[in-house]
């Protein structure tokens, strides 16, 4: 992102960028950077706090009536609220055991818990008129169906005409991500890890991300080798 | 991000990422805030809905008019290990356009550029190059004299 701000400076722009990780910032050396310390994917912080994402542009920008330049790196002085848990936040589904399952049971069992989180993803949509969900352009219910044949081991042709099947796979996992992460911020102020936490230890879903990753890993098709990389976050790839 | 907050390993390989290497200080001043055009560009991999999702680690740009509607906004950055929560509750997280229409409608800011643009931040830099300058391009025949980069 900082280079972005030296080819749009060199073009007579002036620029200023949210920077998250400030050895980068400073090694690239923009014209002008503030740090902000919160976690990655938040350049402006706490999602809902107009207030606090207020605070971080107008520190942003008035960096853009500073004097003293080129290259003015400055910190953002605080963090991001919604990184405390909130205590009062749970999980929009009972916990699915689907720890060692495999194959048609845990495709039975991520099915099952879709079709539970479906009310509270579509109050979610209806809350905040939107959705994150659509990089694979299927419906939630086609998205957890094309899932299913993956699990029980028939690798379905893919119903997107220029998508291939690894891509389109990679795709749905993304907007399974999206419509179990958006059906568990319907109440309360969860943080990251909370969802997280919930995700990927207490669903099915995050059992099944965890199988058709390492299974695709396991194969011999480098297709799926390539694209079983962005199933799992690295923090959340189980120990070897 | 405050690094000590990641495994070592993880912090290890942010801070060290290979970063191009400028030979150059491009500074450009400009008007006071209130006369200023503020557009902004984010290394997100954003994409309005139905326009060509990044699939990989596109050279290219997205852009994203300023009539776009959260509902239509999408994130298809290639990189999984950031978090995509606060996107999913508040595209301003991410895309701060509420807040910009905000500042220009009290008078803090002169106005929004009528179009944002969105590059995927996974791709080398230096193959933003052809089109970072074309969406200087743009951006000045918009008349926008300020932009707010926002990475993830």
């Amino acid at each position: 992102m900082s280079a972005l701000g030296h080819y749009l400076e060199e073009a007579g722009i002036a620029t200023v960028a949210i920077a998250l990780i400030r050895p980068q910032a400073e090694h690239t050396r923009p014209p002008r950077a503030l740090w902000v310390p919160f976690e990655l994917g938040r350049p402006l912080g706490p999602p809902s706090d107009a207030a606090f994402q207020r605070r971080v542009i107008l520190a942003a920008l008035g960096m853009l009536a500073a004097r003293g330049g080129p290259v003015l790196i400055e910190d953002f002085p605080d963090d991001d609220p919604r990184e405390a848990p909130d205590p009062a936040w749970w999980p929009p589904a009972h916990r699915h055991f689907a720890g060692g399952l495999e194959g048609a049971a845990l495709a039975d069992a991520m099915e099952a818990e879709l079709r539970e989180l479906a009310p509270a993803y579509a109050w979610s949509c209806a809350e905040r008129e939107r959705s994150t969900m659509g990089l694979s352009t299927l419906p939630p219910a086609a998205c957890g169906q094309y899932l299913a044949v993956w699990l029980r081991g028939e690798p379905p042709a893919s119903p997107i005409a220029d998508m291939s099947p690894a891509l389109l796979l990679r795709f749905v996992i993304d907007d399974l991500k999206a419509f179990a992460l958006e059906a568990g911020i319907t109440h309360g102020t969860p943080s990251s890890k909370q969802l997280g936490d919930w995700l990927w230890n207490e669903t099915a879903l995050g059992v099944a991300f965890q199988a058709l990753r390492r299974d695709c890993l396991a194969g011999d098709d480098e297709r799926l080798k390539t694209v079983a990389a962005f199933f799992v976050p690295a923090l959340r790839v189980p120990a070897v | 991000m405050r690094l000590e907050k990641l495994p070592p390993e993880m912090a290890k390989r942010l801070s060290e990422l290979e970063c191009p290497d400028f030979k150059t200080t491009p500074w450009v001043e400009g008007p006071p805030l209130p006369e200023r055009r503020v557009a902004i560009v984010s290394s997100a991999g954003l994409v309005v809905r139905g326009d060509r999702v990044f699939r990989g680690r596109d050279p290219d740009y997205r852009a994203i008019p300023g009539s776009t509607q959260a509902n239509d906004l999408l994130c298809s950055h290639i990189s999984i290990n950031f978090d995509r929560n606060g996107f999913q509750e508040d595209w301003n997280v991410v895309l701060p356009l509420d807040r910009l229409n905000e500042l220009a409608a009290e008078g803090t800011i002169g106005s929004v550029a009528a179009t944002h643009y969105s590059f995927m931040g996974a791709t080398d830099p230096v193959q933003m190059v052809d089109g970072a300058r074309e969406v200087a391009g743009k951006l000045k025949a918009d008349h926008v004299d300020a932009v707010l980069l926002t990475s993830v």
